[in-house]
């Protein structure tokens, strides 16, 4: 549905290497919902933009329902009036010298042909009925809370059926309940009309609650794609592993591989990783482990688990955070139903988890292919 | 917070409550007693020019030798006299005409600056500083020197092309040369209003599928409208209160407006105090008007542009378009900044006017400049200027530091009626000062005389700026934390010392700011001083107007070339301490 190649922009004034997106190859199925995720001024926005048409890019192409609508070498660019789109900005943009419903009507009626009378206002409350606002079409738009507004700007986004609806960060603003139910509501309506949406964030979490597509950026690259659960859980790239919270890594060489996985020395420690496809034996590897990922106790249990002591603890109310040094290795090991916790110098033992346990080739940064992940659309 | 500041002194009497003696030692607290002076002292200064008129307005033979009386016959006489029709007439025509275009090309210019992608803004905000250095009667000059029939440089020019003369002495004229004047405050107001738009409300009309043009008339120009109908009532009175156009350019156009009316009626003998009166309370009426609705409209527009985060004013990308910004830039700033700059600087280095060429080189020599060091009149009048301007810089600082104190950083009762009061003056046209103050000096009967003295400058000067150095002093007192002055009392400091050894260092910037800013505002002011000189004490505005009567236009040139200097110097020291201390302030 949408189609960038070789995608690059720079604005001006910037340095030569520094360019906002970096050469971004990405196809968005249709019908789904796709996150574009990454740390602050990653170049999200800058995407979004240059789908919008908001943006003129560089270089590379952009093609939306099959059209190109932009390709800098063959000097063609179509303004973002004219591509079948629908956007919801961070800051909402309402036009605050409206009512509500001629918010939500003005895509309507710049419309060609325009629909006749009657006609835009009846489709406008529709889409104010859909997004539960009926009852304030004749408001004026500014005294309206910011999840209202929200609602509002996702109305008029959609009112004219877009082909594709672009939504930057559209939550952030919210207040934290908040947050929650619009995010679902937004995932409910773009299944509900299977429009075809990108939907910008950097907030973790929400990428996992409501996409059907990942896609994790830095610098103004991609760096991975997939469902979120395979994002999540065998993130193949450090970077993401990193991004969504896999902050332990420790280093070190693979011993042997066998049926029940690859054991992986760390000098005096060991562990056995069950996935570890294309891994071979003597090869560096980086192994990285969820903070929750480990069975931490006063005793030892078996001949694996490793010998460490509490350096500082961090109470969270439903778990607590330990920070537990082994020799030169400082890991972060989360606990749940604990009701006393450790303090600091105490002896304890961590069982990693063999499964869930992320091996990487040491030197590329990429995780060994794991055959499971299925295949993105 | 700065309740704190008020009971420290009230130590809680031993023994029952004694309401009444409390209620006493509270009102003595040296707060008080600061608001209490500070509040005649602005009342005294805003309120007295404006009586006075009023009550000449009023009265039958307003310093007349007759014993006076109340009535209404100066106004019924004025409003009937012959003329009067057309007078209003040809004021409004001169004022609205100013507005709109002056407005017009203001926002037009600070769109393109704010915007879009038009390339060398530069030369657009060089050209918008232009008016601090240029003073109004310099400006006027300049034009009336590049303008004038047959004989103006800019006309010659036109001539040589094969293209129609511009006659300065015009209503054309007239317009054209004020609306040099206070574009770029137009444009100021423009660039604030257009920096302050979202402009994810644009684009979001383009992602609707609107057109761009269409966009930028039912969203650009909807939204940035009560920014813009603001700006233009400003215009509009800032142009019907000021002497200098209408009385260099309209006299000889035979072009009277209410400025020019009150000035003439006052030379004329008798004077005709009565009419002044009256058309300096219309003039006051209308300016009222005119800032209210600007005022009501610009604070409608301010919660217009709140919204939410990720907020940020994007260029525009104009295409092949922003060659015509471009084109706009350079022609804007070659007519406001260059030619009556350089006009000025040209006939500054000629003994007699000549058209430039490689004869006129020839001529060039620096006889104005010595004429102008060594003409007793000019002199005095520099260092009239100087001692007005430098005390009344003093005074307005003084006093309206302790005005914004009073009314950002306490929680004082009266408070709001002495911001009230300090504004006041924002309302009065200058020219209605003048005379109102004339007026309150020759007729008060008062201990002593000012009338003839610098001192009765300085008043006026002081009264003018108040509201500029308040412009300062109030977004310079609101970025000091009440935690400070809270932290000094809690050492044990009282209000005075608190204020002394915490407010004023910190406020050091603002304070500099401000007198220096008012120093520029008070030399160049021409419109009440005009009315207040007596041939003793003559300031250099009033010196450039008396040498351009008499014709002496070279040597106007040169005083005018070292006025402009020296204003730039100060201008440039405003910007170093605004720059160094990172200040922000609206005008
Ligand atoms: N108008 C602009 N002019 C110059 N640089 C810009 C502009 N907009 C963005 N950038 C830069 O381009 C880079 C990418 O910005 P972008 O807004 O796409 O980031 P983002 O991923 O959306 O970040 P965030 O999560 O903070 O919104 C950043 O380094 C940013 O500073
Ligand atoms: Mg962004």
């Amino acid at each position: 549905m949408i189609k960038l190649t070789g995608l690059v922009k720079r604005y001006p004034g910037r340095a030569v290497g520094a360019n906002a997106v970096d050469g971004i190859d990405l196809e968005v199925g249709e019908g789904k919902l796709t996150t574009l995720l990454g740390p602050s001024g990653c170049g999200k926005t800058t995407t979004l933009r240059l789908i919008a048409g908001l943006e003129r890019a560089d270089a590379g192409t952009v093609e939306i329902g099959g059209q190109v609508v932009s390709d800098p070498a063959r000097g063609i660019f179509i303004g973002p009036h004219r591509r079948p789109i629908g956007i919801v900005f961070q800051s909402y943009a309402i036009w605050p010298h409206m009512t509500v419903v001629e918010n939500v009507m003005f895509p309507l009626k710049v419309s060609r042909p325009r629909p006749r009378k009657g006609e835009a206002r009846k489709r406008a409350l529709e889409a104010l009925d859909a997004v539960g606002l009926a009852d304030f079409a004749e408001r004026p738009a500014p005294a309206l809370s910011g999840g209202q507004q929200q609602r509002v700007a996702l109305a008029r986004a959609l009112v004219r059926e877009p082909k594709v609806l672009l939504l930057d960060e559209p939550l952030s603003n919210l207040d934290k309940g908040l947050r929650g139910r619009m995010r679902d509501e937004i995932r409910a309506v773009q299944q509900r009309l299977g429009i075809t949406t990108v939907f910008v964030t950097h907030d973790q979490d929400e990428a996992l609650a409501v996409s059907d597509d990942v896609v994790v950026m830095n610098g103004g690259h991609v760096v991975e794609r997939g469902i979120p659960h395979a994002i999540y859980t065998y993130p193949r790239d450090m970077f993401t592993a990193r991004f969504l919270g896999v902050s332990n890594s420790l280093d070190g060489v693979v011993e042997s591989v066998g049926p029940e996985g690859a054991t992986v020395s760390f000098g005096k420690r060991s562990m056995l990783c069950s996935q570890c496809e294309a891994i071979e034996a003597g090869q560096t590897v980086s192994v990285f482990m969820r903070p929750e990922s480990f069975k931490l106790s006063r005793r030892q249990h078996s001949d694996e688990a490793w010998p460490g002591t509490i350096e500082f603890s961090i109470y969270h109310g439903d778990c607590w955070d330990y920070h537990v040094r082994l020799g030169d290795d400082l890991l972060k090991v989360r606990v749940y139903r604990e009701k006393v916790g450790l303090e600091h110098g105490d002896l304890v033992f961590l069982e990693p988890d063999p499964d869930s346990a992320i091996v990487m080739p040491a030197a590329t940064g990429m995780a060994a292919t794991p055959a499971e992940v299925p295949a993105t659309t | 917070m700065a309740l704190l500041a008020q009971q420290p002194t009230t130590a809680p009497p031993p023994g029952p409550p004694a309401p009444y003696r409390r209620r006493w030692r509270d009102r003595l607290n040296p707060q008080y007693i600061t608001l209490a002076i500070a509040a005649l002292a602005v009342a005294y200064l805003a309120l007295v020019p404006v009586g006075t008129m009023l009550y000449s307005s009023l009265q039958s033979d307003f310093l007349g030798t007759t014993p006076s009386t109340w009535t209404l016959h100066n106004y019924v006489s004025t409003f009937t006299a012959p003329g009067i029709g057309s007078l209003i007439y040809n004021s409004f025509v001169y004022a609205a005409a100013t507005s709109i275009f002056s407005t017009v090309v203001g926002f037009g210019l600070a769109w393109l600056v704010v915007r879009t992608n038009t390339p060398a803004k530069g030369f657009a905000r060089i050209a918008a500083l232009v008016p601090l250095i240029l003073p109004g009667i310099l400006n006027t000059v300049a034009w009336s020197l590049l303008l004038s029939p047959q004989r103006g440089q800019a006309n010659l020019a036109l001539h040589a092309l094969h293209l129609p003369q511009f006659n300065v002495y015009s209503l054309a004229g007239m317009v054209f040369v004020q609306s040099m004047h206070v574009i770029p405050v137009a444009y100021l107001m423009g660039t604030a209003s257009f920096t302050s738009m979202d402009s994810s409300l644009e684009e979001a009309a383009l992602a609707s599928g609107c057109s761009p043009a269409r966009t930028f008339r039912t969203i650009t120009l909807r939204i940035a409208r009560p920014a813009i109908l603001s700006a233009a009532l400003l215009m509009f009175v800032q142009t019907i209160s000021t002497f200098e156009v209408p009385q260099l350019i309209g006299v000889p156009a035979r072009h009277f407006v209410f400025v020019s009316r009150i000035y003439s009626a006052l030379q004329q003998f008798p004077a005709d105090y009565g009419t002044v009166g009256v058309l300096g309370i219309f003039v006051l009426v209308v300016a009222c008007i005119g800032l209210y609705s600007s005022q009501r409209l610009s604070r409608g527009s301010a919660v217009q542009t709140i919204t939410g985060k990720g907020f940020r004013a994007r260029a525009q990308d104009l295409g092949a378009w922003r060659w015509v910004g471009f084109a706009g830039f350079v022609v804007f700033f070659v007519v406001a900044v260059a030619l009556p700059l350089l006009m000025l600087l040209w006939a500054s280095f000629l003994p007699t006017y000549e058209s430039p060429s490689m004869d006129a080189l020839h001529h060039l020599s620096l006889t104005n400049y010595s004429q102008v060091i060594h003409r007793p009149g000019i002199v005095d009048a520099m260092k009239n200027s100087l001692i007005t301007a430098f005390s009344a810089g003093l005074i307005v600082t003084v006093l309206s530091a302790v005005v914004a104190y009073l009314t950002v950083k306490t929680r004082i009762r009266g408070r709001g009626l002495l911001d009230g009061l300090a504004t006041v003056p924002i309302a009065v046209p200058s020219v209605v000062m003048g005379v109102g103050i004339l007026y309150w000096y020759l007729s008060a009967p008062l201990p002593f005389h000012l009338y003839g003295t610098l001192t009765i400058l300085t008043i006026a000067f002081v009264t003018i700026t108040l509201p500029y150095a308040m412009r300062y002093l109030v977004p310079g007192m609101q970025q000091i934390k009440d935690e400070l002055e809270e932290a000094a009392t809690a050492s044990g400091a009282n209000w005075p010392q608190a204020f002394r050894r915490i407010f004023i260092p910190l406020l050091m910037p603002s304070l500099l700011s401000a007198f220096v800013y008012t120093m520029i505002v008070a030399f160049r002011e021409i419109s009440a001083a005009i009315f207040l000189y007596t041939s003793d004490t003559e300031v250099v505005s009033v010196q450039v107007y008396d040498l351009y009567s008499s014709g002496n236009y070279p040597v106007v040139a040169a005083l005018g070339v070292l006025i402009v200097l020296f204003l730039s110097l100060l201008a440039l020291v405003v910007r170093l301490i605004s720059r160094r201390f990172g200040i922000k302030n609206g005008s």
